[in-house]
């Protein structure tokens, strides 16, 4: 019976392994590729192997352009994620929490409308955008790549909304009872019960705002304010050569903060199940 | 004086704790946000789907409806819209089915789960990287690794890229090979039911199979129609994925909408008539939005109906 | 709690000093601040700035301000600035540029004033960034042309004919086809997108008399060619190439995402197109294999007929329209095009000087590889062009030519004829004018 119990764990075990490998096989050719030289990278092997250990890739990489290190951009990479992705967490909270708990007017048009912004394509709405943004000024700048996040990213608040719903409203009729306002209610009863569905807003946001680079392409010019995305991809010119090796040796770099901010909120995720405080 | 001003401050807190009021400060962020950076953007752009505007050039002169008319007679814009209603018919389910699973294989505890949950995040984390494109060509090459795997197998190579009925399906294993975004979220969701739910139900000698389908995917289900519509969304807008592995080929068959946009947009310089495809397919989203929205009053189980 | 409070006040006392430092100094009055921006790789980015110091260096009231982006990403940043009309003072442009033309402030001015400097640049060479009406656009960063690249080795492996100076589109699938037949690689490699400029604009070039057809005419305002069966040989040929597999098909050209990964580089092919500014790369990389490429003429239609080439610019530097500082600028480009300290930085990396006495200087250090390109471009700087030649395209070109590649594909697989496909090409072609 026990060790039917054991082989089972062991299978479970095994099964995820395995799966785990092949999901991450792309990410391990990338890093692995930051070891190959340029020829081996574009004969086309999946071996995970490099013939020839080749390490310069890293000092190749990192030497940046122009006298400009890599150091600078992933200091400023790091300013804007983390600035961005506080912003995201705080002011999607509020809005979630107006669309989901307070019934005023005009709450299903701004709903629509926030769901709006998100069926039109990037493409056509960046350059009245980017217009907006130069004619107060702010280009270039950090500006236009921070303030929106300050004004709330739909797919947070939307998320938000969902989770919120989860919290059963007798929390907050008990609260009104004790007179708190829904000032209050926000604060001190549906944000901290809220924690999982900010630790995934911080993990994702985080690496969308590291990941993009659309916004700092645009709105960015001299190239010690580049960010890390648009860094990485000079060493790619299709009118040109590409620098493979040290591409990948980058991108290998650039996966690191994404994933450290993954692996610090993930055990908040994990804790054991059911143990958020919502227990009946 | 004295009862005025207290008046006047119960007035104000009157005022200040009206739904009215707290709903609007709450959402202000937002509301700030939609009218300033949003809706005039937005606005230009249902203009701009009236004219003939292209961004090299400043002028925009108003065609009245020649781009609309002009899109119903685009066989590009036929094909392009057919291959992103079948990426994303077939992408999504199977991503949220497999990020559910997984989310749920995911929760035991075991100190194992963090480090299986970061292998099963990590594809998300490299987007549409070069090297991911270059890694996902080598796989469906000719000599790639699928192949010699159909060719072990005594069968014939298909030729991936070269089929333009087939080479959307790269693309769409590459969606659902990053799902780690909704795995995430519905972790977060399946943390948030309550364990008791689940004592009470052992109690009764329900089955493993029984609390997944009772208890686990109704309390999850707020969270399914999110991960649905948001997966929905993006998946109509997807365009990483198709720029940097096949650039819409081979003859058209992994154009998807929004390569189509920004080819018309940026490549040919046609942002009037990219703008006017931006508000067709606006249009066939709504129109799918609305009906998963309508038919989940049907499936989705809210703690807080009221 | 405290510590949280610390920190969002440091990371908000960060932006505000990262935000000022974007606003730009104030200059004293002689000081002249120029933008400048580029596409292109590492390397090219290290040695731009390496002379953009040197200059500053030389000049000191001039400070540059420069950006550098990949190709996509340039051209991307270039239309928001086109927008919002703060285009950089100098700035980089390929061979499609007519939607910018309105952004460029023509160079003549200067010449008259002797502030740019063309005394040792050819008339040819300036030609090709000029426009019919004789406007001087901008300077050419390095003169270009077509050629086809190909391992000897191979060819006679398989017992093709090589290629002669004026060898034949016939002559090139007969020696694909044997080439496959014998040695089962393609003959030819991929095209790529370049398969339009071969089968509509050179094609069409070679045929009639010289200078009697184009595939646009001079002025841009429509077609240079009446019939369009004389675009259908062409997509004959390519279609009857990939059904019998001596050019690669779409799935085998999706594989090719750099001209160092060209078939031709990795052994599965024999010949490739390419631009010979390429050439130099390809050459090394085959060389440390042990092979020994070799760099031919673009097959002509009849052996006696055009040659259909052209000497082009690969990329030019303009002054902007929007720029306050136009007459810097233009000396600014006067000095980088024909400096030769500058070039002995630059290294011909963006193309082959077009100032004789730079080149001269460069060729003394040649490798083996650059010194066939410099033949080969002397060579075709021989041939017999038309008095007159458009170096801009028209700006709807890039759909024409994507749609022109989907046909071919479409002819391989059976849906329509080539004959079809000439009509619809030249249909989109000439909707560019309505």
């Amino acid at each position: 019976m026990k060790s039917k119990k054991v082989t089972k764990k062991i299978l479970y075990h095994v099964l995820v392994l395995i799966l785990g490998f092949f999901m991450i096989y792309p990410v391990l050719w990338m890093i692995s590729g930051s070891f190959k030289e340029n020829a081996e990278i574009l004969r086309g092997t999946l071996a995970l192997i490099p013939q020839n250990l080749k390490m310069s890739n890293y000092a190749t990489g990192w030497r940046g352009f122009g006298g400009i290190t890599f150091a600078t951009f992933f200091k400023n990479s790091f300013i804007i994620t983390v600035i961005a992705t506080f912003g995201t967490v705080l002011s999607s909270s509020l809005v979630a929490y107006a669309f989901s708990r307070i019934r005023f007017r005009g709450r299903k048009i701004w709903f629509t409308c926030m769901l709006a912004t998100m069926m039109l394509p990037g493409q056509v709405i960046m350059i009245p955008q980017y217009l907006i943004y130069y004619r107060l000024g702010l280009v270039p700048g950090y500006v236009p790549l921070i303030l929106p996040y300050f004004c709330g990213q739909a797919f947070f608040i939307y998320q938000m909304m969902q989770f919120m719903q989860g919290i059963p409203r007798e929390l907050d009729e008990a609260a009104k009872i004790d007179g708190c306002s829904k000032y209050k209610i926000y604060s001190n009863i549906v944000l901290p019960l809220l924690k999982p569905s900010i630790v995934t807003t911080i993990i994702i946001q985080f690496y969308w705002k590291w990941d993009d680079y659309m916004g700092p392409l645009l709105y960015l010019s001299r190239p010690k304010s580049y960010t890390v995305s648009i860094a990485i991809k000079q060493f790619a010119d299709s009118a040109s050569v590409t620098d493979y090796g040290a591409m990948f040796a980058m991108s290998t770099l650039s996966l690191i903060p994404v994933f450290l901010i993954f692996l610090f909120f993930n055990r908040y995720l994990v804790e054991g199940i059911g143990t958020s405080g919502l227990k009946g | 004086m004295n009862g005025a001003s207290t008046a006047k401050a119960q007035g104000f807190r009157r005022f200040w704790n009206n739904d009215n009021t707290v709903g609007h400060v709450f959402a202000a962020p937002f509301i700030f946000g939609f009218v300033c950076f949003s809706l005039i953007p937005i606005c230009m752009s249902f203009y701009y789907s009236f004219t003939d505007y292209s961004l090299g050039t400043k002028s925009a002169e108003l065609i009245g409806f020649k781009n609309f008319i002009e899109l119903f007679q685009d066989e590009v814009f036929g094909k392009s819209i057919l291959k992103t209603l079948q990426y994303v018919v077939v992408s999504v389910p199977l991503k949220l089915i497999f990020a559910l699973l997984v989310a749920f294989i995911l929760t035991r505890k075991s100190r194992m789960v963090t480090l299986y949950r970061s292998l099963y995040y990590v594809p998300s984390l490299v987007g549409g990287s070069i090297a991911v494109a270059l890694v996902w060509k080598q796989l469906f090459a000719r000599k790639g690794l699928f192949n010699s795997v159909l060719v072990n197998m005594g069968l014939n190579k298909i030729n991936w890229f070269g089929d333009q009925n087939l080479a959307i399906y790269p693309l769409i294993l590459m969606a659902v090979w990053q799902f780690g975004s909704s795995m995430i979220i519905f972790a977060a969701g399946l943390k948030e039911i309550p364990s008791t739910y689940y004592e009470a139900a052992e109690i009764d000698g329900a089955s493993g199979i029984q609390k997944f389908f009772k208890i686990t995917l109704p309390c999850l289900s707020p969270i399914i129609l999110y991960n649905l519509v948001m997966q929905t969304i993006s998946a109509f807008m997807t365009f990483t994925q198709a720029f940097v592995i096949t650039g819409g080929g081979p003859n058209n068959g992994t154009l998807l909408y929004a390569l189509n946009v920004y080819n018309q947009a940026f490549k040919y310089n046609k942002m009037g008539y990219a703008c006017a495809m931006s508000w067709v397919m606006l249009m066939i989203m709504s129109i799918i939005t609305l009906i998963i929205f309508r038919t989940s009053r049907f499936w989705v189980f809210s703690e807080s109906e009221t | 709690m405290k510590k949280r409070t610390v920190s969002i006040v440091m990371a908000a006392a960060m932006t505000a000093g990262l935000l000022a430092g974007h606003v730009m100094p104030v200059m004293a009055e002689e000081q002249i601040n120029l933008r400048m921006a580029w596409w292109g790789s590492q390397d090219r980015h290290d040695k731009t700035v390496a002379a953009i110091e040197l200059y500053e260096e030389l000049n000191p009231n001039v400070h540059i301000e420069y950006e550098f982006y990949s190709f996509d990403d340039y051209f991307t940043k270039l239309k928001t600035l086109v927008a919002s009309d703060e285009v950089w003072d100098i700035f980089q442009l390929g061979g499609n540029f007519p939607m910018y033309l309105d952004k460029i402030y023509p160079l003549d001015e200067f010449i008259e004033s002797g502030v740019v400097d063309v005394s040792k640049i050819s008339e040819a060479n300036l030609k090709t960034t000029q426009e019919t009406d004789g406007t001087q656009l901008g300077l050419t960063n390095g003169i270009n042309t077509y050629g086809i690249a190909y391992d000897p080795a191979m060819f006679e492996e398989a017992g093709a004919a090589l290629p002669t100076e004026n060898w034949t589109w016939d002559d090139y699938k007969a020696a694909a086809d044997k080439i496959t037949e014998e040695l089962g690689i393609f003959g030819s490699s991929t095209f790529l997108s370049s398969d339009f400029i071969a089968g509509c604009s050179t094609y069409i070039g070679q045929q009639g008399d010289l200078g009697q057809y184009g595939f646009f005419n001079l002025d841009l305002t429509g077609m240079g060619f009446d019939d369009p069966q004389m675009l259908a040989p062409f997509i004959q040929m390519r279609a009857d190439m990939i059904n019998s597999g001596s050019y690669p098909d779409a799935g085998a050209s999706a594989e090719v995402t750099n001209i160092e990964n060209d078939f031709l580089v990795t052994g599965e092919a024999a010949m490739t197109w390419v631009a010979v500014n390429q050439f130099p790369t390809i050459y090394n990389v085959c060389k440390d294999m042990g092979r020994t490429l070799a760099l031919a003429t673009v097959p002509r239609v009849t052996a006696d007929g055009n040659s259909g080439a052209m000497i082009q610019s690969s990329q030019m530097l303009c002054v902007s329209q929007d720029s306050e500082n136009k007459e810097a600028a233009a000396a600014f480009i006067s000095w980088f095009e024909n400096d030769i300290d500058c070039n002995n930085i630059l290294q011909a990396e963006r193309g082959i000087p077009a100032n004789e006495d730079v080149r001269a200087a460069l060729a003394a250090t040649a490798t083996e590889g650059q010194q066939i390109m410099y033949d080969y471009v002397d060579m075709v700087s021989g041939f017999k062009v038309p008095d007159e030649i458009n170096v801009l395209s028209p700006s709807g070109q890039d759909e024409v030519q994507d749609n022109y590649l989907n046909y071919i594909q479409q002819v391989v697989a059976g849906e329509i004829t080539a004959e079809e496909a000439a009509e619809k090409t030249y249909a989109d072609a000439a909707a560019i004018f309505e």
